[in-house]
């Protein structure tokens, strides 16, 4: 056993790793709203600005065989929005992708 | 405490078991999570039981039957007094040693014994479900008793067992830590005509939690990610069509971020408001942190666009 203490701390590791932006940084909420009928949407919130939004959308539609699109938002930015619950899809093609850390995600709703 | 961790397979399972029952306490005793730790503990204690029942085989030829007999008996006694309560009391007085001659002489005597031997396992098993405290004690017992009459040497594992069953006999704080004290209803959802969903022992569990109806009801709203309201008998009317299991969700994440103490994860706590920020004061241990606000964050549209528009205009 080390004694904590007394290992070395780079003091600057996460200033030297927010210079290489693979990851974002923040919250990314996914969240799922009800429609009509079984319909729902997922929407996912907090995104990097950094990021292509439309290039992920068109990507996410894609794989997950839903529509989607991106929303301008006053106060939350662009927001994506899929159509379908696709929270599970989504958490698993942020971390794969590299986009987010799964403790980056919040997942909400039911 | 590295060097010892791939001591023993008896140990390693030991510490597994302390672990389940840790996170069963984290889980705050809501029924699913119990459920699920149910298989685990019922391993366990099937070891457990099954080493008991080595231990009592050793100790018939040993010289320590009173011991062994009296938690033995005790169950045995209430469990079989309706039927024939003074045969077994006899039985019960008697010696180990004499049973096994028993076995061969008379043969209902020894199906009686056997069927109260698998009683009293079942029994186990039960304390063990219920609260593996009074199972600890018992095993812990049979293992200082083993070496405390001889002179051999105790093994680590025995005085492992010991040192937990005296710290919780001097502390039922941590006793009571071991199981879940923290039993919440689940909560009552059904639905109300197609679109709508009641929770309707929403005030209890607001009331049990110790929390605001107020905010509980926002957390719940903005995780749902739809609108609602109480109703005139204090039960909560969603929008939406909802699962008793996804509300149950929702319920474990409120509990989990403004219920537990985040620190001990005790759920003796306030949450008070302090110059617009929540923070949650622990009873218990004292610690004081500050929980996230309640957002509801971006909401797409889902209604009629043309009806939003009528509003506006």
């Amino acid at each position: 056993m080390s004694i904590q203490n007394l290992n070395t701390r780079d003091p600057f590791a996460d200033a030297i790793k927010g210079n290489d932006d693979d990851i974002q940084d923040g919250l990314v909420h996914i969240r799922i709203q009800q429609r009509n009928g079984r319909k729902t949407l997922t929407t996912v919130q907090g995104l990097s600005a950094e990021y292509d939004l439309k290039k992920i959308v068109r990507s996410c539609k894609k794989e997950f065989a839903c529509n989607g699109t991106v929303i301008e938002h006053p106060e939350y930015g662009e927001v994506l929005q899929l159509q379908g619950d696709q929270r599970e899809n989504i958490c698993q093609w942020l971390t794969k992708v590299g986009l987010a850390k799964p403790d980056q995600l919040k997942v909400h709703g039911f | 405490m590295d060097a010892e961790d791939g001591f023993d397979p008896t140990l390693l399972k030991k510490k597994k078991k302390k672990k389940t029952t840790f996170d069963l306490d984290a889980a705050l005793g809501l029924e699913d999570d119990t459920k699920k730790e149910d298989p685990l503990d019922e391993a366990s204690a099937d070891a457990g039981a099954a080493e008991l029942e080595d231990n009592l085989d050793l100790e018939s030829f040993g010289k320590k039957k009173k011991k062994k007999k009296k938690p033995f008996n005790m169950d045995d006694i209430e469990a079989a007094v309706p039927s024939f309560g003074g045969e077994d009391a006899t039985a019960a007085t008697e010696e180990p040693e004499e049973e096994e001659i028993n076995l061969d002489m008379d043969f209902s005597m020894a199906k009686k014994k056997k069927k109260s031997k698998k009683k009293d396992l079942d029994e186990l098993f039960a304390d063990k479900l219920d609260d593996d405290k009074g199972e600890d004690k018992e095993n812990v017992e049979d293992n200082s008793s083993t070496w405390a009459g001889s002179d051999r040497d105790y093994t680590y594992d025995e005085l492992l067992k010991r040192v937990f069953e005296i710290i919780l006999d001097k502390n039922p704080d941590m006793a009571a830590g071991r199981k879940p004290k923290f039993v919440m209803r689940p909560p009552q959802v059904l639905r109300v005509g197609t679109k709508k969903t009641s929770f309707a022992n929403f005030m209890d569990i607001a009331k049990t939690l110790h929390r605001l109806p107020k905010h509980l009801l926002d957390f719940l709203l903005a995780e749902l990610g739809t609108s609602g309201s109480m109703d005139g008998n204090q039960q909560l009317i969603i929008k939406g069509r909802f699962q008793p299991k996804q509300i149950e969700n929702v319920l474990r994440r409120y509990i989990k971020e403004y219920v537990t103490c985040h620190t001990c994860r005790s759920p003796e706590t306030i949450l008070q408001k302090d110059t617009r920020l929540f923070f949650l004061q622990c009873e218990s241990c004292g610690s004081r942190c500050s929980v996230a606000s309640i957002k509801s964050g971006f909401q797409a549209v889902t209604g009629k666009r043309a009806a939003i528009r009528a509003k506006t205009t």
